[in-house]
Formats: structure tokens, C-alpha cells, sequence
């Protein structure tokens, strides 16, 4: 049942390890571009009056498509009534050019800016909602929209408005479909430039990353509903545009241009082209608008006298078959193609990957050099105002419950700047939900925490994330479909500012997305990982994994470190390494507040250690006293490794407790 | 106090067959996580079979048998040759691939029987009048068949080995394969109750808001949105949530505007799942199954 829950992520690959790829990725696809620029001016030369006239259709329809391929790729989210979009856009460019006489270019602003202002309020609430109910909910506004048009004299009801005129601009009228075809073609180029831009920036690094773990991303500082809700209304938009255009190409717009099966088509267009690709939405409109027309010729041979949309029956069957048989589309193919035609390069691949299977087996240890806190402090590049000796973090009266059990129970913690505090217990003691209420995954059942003063309690995560404070988890949630740069540039995600617009014209964002770069290089260079660079997290051994993990998480420069066991699964040598690293960050004044089980090592390395039994806090003293107490001795530290194993099997289902994600 | 009456019965008996539909959204989603969204396509389909069945000069017993069947191959097929072969579907997978099974089944009843609605011929024909209410006997075959039917599907979820099984493998996937309950079957079976109950809900809501090869749409949402106040994991909750739709649907049809009784669904659908995304808890409510 978990699917209901989690947002809608799919077979999306390409999107997000585009996210970090350099000049080179930028340089090919400035190639693809203008390849793409001349197929679409040559084509209205070569193409029938049938096919030429399908393209144009193809190529406004590409533009929704392109916008919905940017929400379900990137995004993560569906939409089943993207056709509501497209007819407000069509309307709006209809009433205000055949009613109020308002200039084409002045109506389209005003229909992209309505329907990017509809999108807003709309997502304002459905994109509280998940996965299928997100899904239902969209197609219920779109079938609202329908209703609508239909229903009220201004928009002419059934009949709709026409009498449209076809474009004219300074004096020229674009009528012809060779003409409209010329004139739509750098619409779509330049939504398509804006669209890539989108993903390889700031914005669609972070998407990617919630599409992989929203907690995690969400713990790093991303607004994940808000980020979600841009996209939303920027795919919104694109409809808009393809929405007025249509308006102006078949000069009526009826109603039909909000109904059920355009908004299944578009889905189509994006879900053949591969949602991996926002390329693969022009390239699928076009073969969605060709199989149409087959269809439209076909199936009229076989059954005499039907009517209406019959292509349908192609449209389902081919949106069904991707899932079953090619879930990334006609990218997925390409991709293929691809590598089937450059041999070398996969046997590279291959003894690439050869080698890192070795490597799993034989575990190298992680080799954290030693450094100075100096280096550390001027790698986190933290300008660490010192608001005196004051508590960092605050937490008062936590408690927590899941049904009927008390799982953290009246719980007070103060952690000041430039200590290591150690949170230990047996297993099930709530330390991981104290965790999870600090950070705000979960919401306590009472009490606050305030980090710097600011409350971040029952707050999404971000919250916690923007008040200089990160956290790692007790199973790592590695942004699996990135690089490990791209991890640690996740993480400095709050160090930049770039937003959506800035994003997609890319240019301004050059320096910023340069200095994150550099200064997440420069970070995996302190903790001995350069080698790995550009390997995939998936690749990496556990324990290395988990170094990422807390790279990552010092990306962003917090005063304030949560590590949920850290030591789990490294041997000996890299957990001396890791306590090397943690005393380094005390001194450079970060607070280190960890969970761990190797009650010895947190003994050696921590300030001041907490003891959690049953959720009551029944110890916090410095280490040697906390040593001594008959308390903390009888239910804790008498227990031998046997217990411990079983103790670990339930703090696993411990960690599936229900977490409330942001925005749900 | 005639009117209330007569929306409130209108409401409920409209709200019967909502809850009924939604019971196919529970036994699919319960079972695989998936939300089937060619559930309206199945009482559409069935509409239509029957009444083209009954047309041909068949009797309407037989009529409606026959569409029973029809669907019931149609929903089992669609199970094995779609959901069946991609284990471990994504959220976002199983909506492409349902709504792709959806669109082709709404494509096949256009070319098959045209763009114009069409209605059965009521189980009885005629109304009584009761204190002033008007009801159509046909809305009392659908009361009763609706609640016949929800109660017999709760029973064979209590009360028989196969139903509890299928509920053991909604629950604790992992603990039913352990003892020896095939997911498979489980799904097969889910998606036959689904196609029974769309080919019942199709037949009966024929006569009163005609079959067409469209109609499956908006039917199909207000099911899911009955399922969804119903807590999605619960018979008679979808049930309950379909006659709570129904009665504010009709009730806003009646003192509002008759054009509203669309956006009724929809909006209760963002309300409920609106506030309840704030409250941060969990699936609430019923039992399970």
C-alpha cells in the first residue's frame, strides 16, 4: 500500500543524471538542436499536404507535451487533465482576439499568464495530494474545465468561439500550413531550450534528487512542494501556448479542446517520446500525430461508418505496451541503438563495472586523511557567526506515540556549538524517532524544538535543513540515479540561489552552478574521495556510501550535524577514521549529535552522552558517568552481541514507522 | 419536505451504484496498489453489451448475463496480458498502463456501437409513489441489488477462506506468499470482482443515465472518489462513500444548480484528501476489506 503514498516516480532515469554532465552534455545537445532546427524548416519543403498538415498539428500539440514531459519526469508528477490547461490557453487567446480586438502577441501574454495564475491556485491544492489521488484529482479538473466551456454562454457553450483569424504579424498572415509550420517550429525549439536548461539546473538537480528520496532532498534544504508546484505551473504554461496557437491554426475552439482524450494524447506524446527526455516529446508528438492519422484512415476501412476520435484504440494500446514493453519509450530505443553501435565503449563499460564488483567484494577501507580543522572550516566555507555560547539546538518536552505505544516519551535535549553529543539505547528506544521529530519528518505528538531559536518542529524538513542544521539516516538514502558529485551538489543546494527563471535561461545561473561545483569537488576531496568523483552512488560500497552520505550533508556548511548510526557497517580502521573526521568538525564549532550502537567508540569521541530507554531519557551526563550508572548499566550496556542482533531485526521495523512526508 | 425526500432517495440510489463501482477500485487496489482506472470502462461495456443483447431479440435476464460475462473475460484478460506481466509496477506505471487499457476499451465501444448513448430496458418498468416520493422501481432494484451484492462480497471477505486469504495477501504480502497464497491468483480474483461489480453497476445504471462509450469517465471517477471517502481499503466504506456522494450531488443538483453536480465529486475529493494531507494521518477509518 505504500504506493499510494510515495510520490509518483517512474521509469525515470536520464533526467536526473543529466543533472550533473558538464559542457559536453551542453555542446551535444546544442547539436541535437540544431539538427532538430533543420529537420523542422526542411520539413514543410518535403512533406505532403496530409503530412505537412498533421505536423503542424504534431508540432503545437509537442509544446503541451514538452510541458508535461518536464511535470512527469522531473517532476515526478501526473497530470491527466493537462487539456484543461491547453483550453484556458486556447479560450483566453480566442474571446480576447475575436472579442476585444486585443493584438495576438498581447492576448497570448495575457493567456499564458491566466493559465500559469489558474495552474498556481490549482496546485496550490491538488499537489498536497500523492501518486494515484493526484492523478484522479488532475483528470477531475480537467473534466471541471470541460464542464465549464461547455456549460457557460461566455466561452459560446457547445458551439464554442470561432471566426479565429490565422496569425498576422506586421503585416504578414501566416495561413498556409507551410507558413504555420515555419512560425510554431522556433516556438517549440525555444521551449524545448528552456526545458533542458530546467533540468540540468539547480531546480532540476533538486526534483531529481526527490525523485530518488524526497527525505533525503527535503533534509538537504529542498522545498519539495514548492519546487513541485513550479514545475507544475511552468508545464501549465506550455499547454498554454500550444493551447493559442491552436486557437489561431483551426480558428475555432470548441470545447473538445478540454476534453479527456487530448489530455491522454499529451500524456502519450510524452510517455512514447521517454519521459526521460524532454526531446522525446517532440519526437513522440510527432509519431503519436502520424499513428492518429494512420489510424484515422485505417479503422474506417475495416468498420465502415464510424465516427469520432477511433485512433484512440491505437492511442491505449500503445500507452499500454510501453509499460509492459518499453517503459522508456522511444529515448530507451535510441539509447540502444546507441550502444549497440559503439562496441568499445561498452566493453569499457563492462570492465568498469567488472571492476567495481571486485571492488565490492574486496571492500577497501575508506581512507579519511587527516586534516586540520582549519582546512575543514575554510572546505565547509562557513561564515560562522558566533552567537556566543548559546544552545544550538532546543528540543522540550518531545513525545512521540505510533498507535497505541509510547515511542519517545517527555524528552529534553540541549546541544550547544562544538560538541558531540551521543544518543544511545537498545533498540526501540525512540532514538531514531527523536531523529525524525528533530528534523521534521515526523511531527511530535507534543513539544518543541528550536534550532538558533527557530522553531522547525511539525515543519517540513527544509525548515530544519534551513536553519544550518543536516542529517544523515540510519539507512543511507543515497540519491541513487546521480554521481557522487551530483550527491554532494544536492547537498550545497541551499548555498544557491538560482530559481526557476534563472534556471531555465540557464546563463545566469553559469557562476553560481560553477562555484557549487567547485565547492563540492572540494569537499570530496577532504573527506579522500576524489577517485570517485563521477562514480555513481549505486556503485560504491556500502561504508563509502555512507561517507557520501555525510559528505553530502556537510555540503551545505550546518552548524548542526545529526548522524544516524554513522559507524553501522565500516570496520575498524574506518570507524577510527570517522571519529577522526567528527572531532575535526568539533573543532571547526559544529554540534554533532549522533545515534550509534558502538557504545564504546561513542564513549571515546563523544562530550556528553544521553541515554534513551522505552523513550524516557533516563541518562545525559559526560561519558565516565554516564559509564557508571546502575540505570544506564541494567538496561543497556550489560547486553552481549546475540541481543544486540536481535535487538537491530526490530529497530528495522522501527524505522518503517509511518513518516509524515511534506506536502502530503 | 417532498423535495428533500425525493432528492435524498434520488441521491441514494445514484450513490448505490457509485459505492459499488468503488468497490472495484478496493479490490484491485487493496490486492496490487493499483487504481484501475478502466473500471467505468467495464459498466460502460456492459451497458452497451446488454443492450445490444437485448435488442438482438434476447431476453434481458440473458442479456445481462451475457454482459456479465463479457466483462468479466474482459477485466480477467486485462489482468494477464497488463497488470500480470510487469511485476513490481510504479504508481505512475500503473496509471499509464490502466489508462492506456481505458482509452483502447472506450476506442473499441465507439467503433463498436457510435458516439450516441443508448438505455436498457429497466429489471421493471413503472414508479411508486410513497408519501408523496416518486421512486422508480428501478432505483429500488438498484438499493437492493447494490446492498445484496456489498454484503455477499463483505461476507466472502470474512467469512471464506479464499475471501481471507485475499485479504491476508492485501495486508502482509510477504506473510501470505510465506503461507503458500499465490499473489497471482489473489490479483486474478481482485480483478474479477472488479469486472463483476462494473458489469452490475453498468446494467443497473443504464435505464436511469443511459450507456455510452464515454460514460465510463465521470462514472469511473465518482467510484473512485466514493472509494477514496470510503478510506480505499474498505467495502462498505466505498459503498457508504458512494451514497454520500449521491445524496450531495443530488441535494446540490436540487438546491443549487444542476450544472454543479459534476464538481461535486471533484471537490470533495480535494477537501477530503485535502485535510486530511494536513492532518498528517494516515489511510483513517473502517475496517480493512
Amino acid at each position: 500500500m505504500s504506493s499510494a503514498t510515495t510520490g509518483v516516480t517512474g521509469p525515470i532515469d536520464d533526467v536526473r543524471s543529466a543533472a550533473v554532465t558538464g559542457w559536453r552534455a551542453r555542446r551535444g545537445d546544442a547539436v541535437s538542436l540544431l539538427v532538430l532546427a533543420a529537420a523542422l524548416a526542411a520539413f514543410p519543403l518535403v512533406a505532403s499536404t496530409t503530412l505537412l498538415n498533421a505536423g503542424v498539428y504534431a508540432l503545437i500539440y509537442s509544446i503541451a507535451a514538452i510541458g508535461l514531459s518536464l511535470l512527469m519526469g522531473l517532476a515526478g508528477q501526473v497530470s491527466l487533465g493537462h487539456a484543461g490547461f491547453f483550453a484556458i490557453g486556447a479560450y483566453t487567446q480566442a474571446i480576447l482576439v475575436t472579442r476585444y480586438g486585443t493584438h495576438l502577441l498581447l492576448a497570448l501574454l495575457a493567456a499564458v499568464a491566466l493559465t500559469l495564475v489558474s495552474a498556481f491556485l490549482v496546485g496550490l491544492f491538488l499537489l498536497r495530494l500523492r501518486g494515484h489521488y493526484l492523478a484522479l484529482a488532475t483528470l477531475g479538473f480537467g473534466i471541471m474545465v470541460f464542464v465549464v466551456a461547455r456549460e457557460s454562454e461566455y466561452t459560446g457553450a457547445t458551439s464554442g468561439i470561432f471566426g479565429i483569424p490565422k496569425p498576422l504579424i506586421n503585416g504578414r498572415t501566416y495561413d498556409s500550413p507551410a507558413e504555420f509550420f515555419w512560425l510554431a517550429a522556433p516556438v517549440v525549439l525555444i521551449g524545448l531550450l528552456l526545458a533542458r536548461n530546467l533540468v540540468t539546473s539547480r531546480l532540476g538537480r533538486a526534483l531529481s534528487a526527490v525523485n530518488d528520496s524526497e527525505v533525503a532532498a527535503e533534509a538537504l534544504g529542498v522545498n519539495t512542494f514548492r519546487m513541485r508546484l513550479q514545475v507544475f505551473v511552468v508545464s501549465a504554461g506550455y499547454a498554454a501556448v500550444a493551447g493559442a496557437l491552436f486557437a489561431h491554426w483551426l480558428t475555432v475552439v470548441s470545447p473538445d479542446s478540454a476534453n479527456f482524450p487530448l489530455s491522454v494524447t499529451f500524456l502519450l506524446m510524452a510517455v512514447l517520446g521517454g519521459l526521460g527526455t524532454v526531446w522525446g516529446a517532440v519526437i513522440g508528438a510527432f509519431a503519436v500525430q502520424g499513428l492518429g492519422e494512420i489510424l484515422r484512415n485505417l479503422i474506417p476501412r475495416i468498420v465502415p461508418d464510424v465516427t469520432g476520435e477511433v485512433q484512440l484504440l491505437g492511442f491505449g494500446i500503445v500507452l499500454a505496451a510501453l509499460v509492459v514493453f518499453l517503459p522508456g519509450g522511444l529515448y530507451e530505443l535510441w539509447r540502444r541503438a546507441l550502444r549497440a553501435l559503439r562496441p568499445r565503449r561498452q566493453t569499457s563499460m563492462a570492465a568498469l563495472s567488472a571492476a567495481s564488483a571486485a571492488k565490492d567484494g574486496g571492500e577497501p577501507p575508506v581512507d579519511i586523511p587527516t586534516l586540520r580543522a582549519a582546512a575543514i572550516e575554510e572546505a565547509l566555507a562557513v561564515d560562522r557567526r558566533v552567537s556566543g555560547r548559546g544552545p544550538l539546538l532546543l528540543a522540550r518536552g518531545i513525545s512521540a506515540r505510533f498507535g497505541g505505544v509510547v515511542a519517545v516519551d517527555d524528552v529534553d535535549l540541549t546541544v550547544s556549538p562544538g560538541e558531540i553529543l551521543a544518543l544511545i539505547g537498545p533498540n526501540g528506544a525512540g532514538k531514531t524517532t527523536l531523529f525524525n521529530i528533530i528534523s521534521g519528518v515526523i511531527s511530535p505528538l507534543s513539544g518543541t524544538v528550536t534550532v538558533r531559536g527557530r522553531r522547525v518542529d511539525g515543519r517540513p524538513p527544509h525548515v530544519f535543513a534551513s536553519a544550518h542544521a543536516a542529517r544523515t539516516f540510519q539507512t543511507p538514502q543515497m540519491f541513487a540515479s546521480m554521481t557522487v558529485l551530483g550527491n554532494v551538489m544536492v547537498g550545497a543546494h541551499l548555498r544557491g540561489h538560482a530559481g526557476l527563471l534563472a534556471g531555465g535561461l540557464a546563463v545566469p545561473a553559469i557562476r553560481e552552478e560553477r562555484a557549487l561545483e567547485r565547492h563540492a569537488r572540494r569537499l570530496i576531496d577532504l573527506v579522500g574521495m576524489t577517485k570517485d568523483t563521477d562514480t555513481p552512488v549505486q556503485d560504491l560500497p556500502f561504508g563509502r556510501q555512507r561517507l557520501v552520505e555525510i559528505t553530502r550533508a556537510l555540503a551545505a556548511g550546518p552548524d548542526l550535524l545529526l548522524l544516524d548510526e554513522p559507524m553501522a557497517g565500516l570496520a575498524g580502521p574506518e570507524r577510527r577514521a570517522l571519529s577522526d573526521l567528527l572531532r575535526q568538525l568539533r573543532a571547526a564549532g559544529l554540534a554533532v549529535v549522533l545515534v550509534e550502537h558502538d557504545v564504546e567508540a561513542v564513549l571515546a569521541l563523544a562530550d556528553r552522552v544521553a541515554v534513551l530507554e522505552e523513550g524516557s531519557l533516563i541518562a545525559l551526563d559526560v561519558p565516565g558517568r554516564v559509564r557508571q550508572d546502575p540505570a544506564v548499566i541494567a538496561a543497556y550496556l550489560g547486553t552481549d552481541d546475540d541481543d544486540d542482533e536481535v535487538a537491530a531485526a526490530l529497530q528495522s521495523d522501527a524505522a518503517d514507522s509511518p513518516q509524515r512526508m511534506p506536502g502530503e | 419536505m417532498t423535495d428533500l425526500l425525493q432528492l435524498l432517495f434520488a441521491g441514494i440510489s445514484q450513490g448505490a451504484l457509485y459505492g459499488l463501482l468503488a468497490i472495484g477500485f478496493v479490490a484491485v487496489f487493496t490486492v496490487s496498489g493499483v487504481i484501475n482506472l478502466a473500471q467505468g470502462e467495464f459498466a460502460a461495456l456492459a451497458g452497451l453489451v446488454a443492450i445490444s443483447a437485448s435488442a438482438s431479440g434476447l431476453p434481458l435476464v440473458v442479456a445481462v448475463a451475457l454482459s456479465l460475462l463479457v466483462v468479466l473475460a474482459v477485466s480477467l484478460t486485462m489482468e494477464r496480458l497488463t497488470v500480470r506481466q510487469v511485476p513490481g509496477l510504479t504508481t505512475l506505471q500503473s496509471i499509464i498502463l490502466t489508462l492506456g487499457v481505458s482509452t483502447a476499451l472506450k476506442a473499441v465501444m465507439l467503433i463498436g456501437w457510435g458516439p450516441d448513448a443508448a438505455g436498457l430496458a429497466p429489471i421493471t418498468a413503472g414508479t411508486i409513489e410513497v408519501a408523496g416520493v416518486s421512486i422508480r422501481s428501478q432505483e429500488l432494484w438498484i438499493l437492493g441489488i447494490a446492498v445484496a451484492l456489498t454484503l455477499l462480497i463483505q461476507w466472502f471477505y470474512q467469512s471464506t477462506a479464499v475471501g481471507q486469504s485475499l485479504r491476508a495477501c492485501a495486508d502482509q504480502p510477504i506473510a501470505a506468499r510465506l503461507v503458500g497464497i499465490s499473489r497471482s491468483r489473489a490479483t486474478l480474483l481482485s480483478f474479477a470482482i472488479a469486472g463483476l461489480v462494473g458489469a452490475v453497476v453498468g446494467v443497473l445504471a443504464s435505464p436511469i443515465s443511459l450507456s455510452a462509450w464515454d460514460s465510463g469517465l465521470t462514472l469511473g471517477l465518482k467510484a473512485f472518489v466514493a472509494a477514496t471517502l470510503g478510506g480505499l481499503v474498505s467495502v462498505r466504506g466505498a459503498l457508504l462513500g458512494g451514497v454520500v456522494l449521491g445524496v450531495l450531488e443530488s441535494l446540490t443538483a436540487g438546491y443549487l444548480d444542476s450544472g454543479f453536480r459534476d464538481a461535486v465529486a471533484f471537490l470533495l475529493l480535494i477537501l477530503v484528501l485535502g485535510i486530511r494531507a494536513r492532518g498528517g494521518f494516515t489511510v483513517a477509518g473502517g475496517a480493512r476489506v
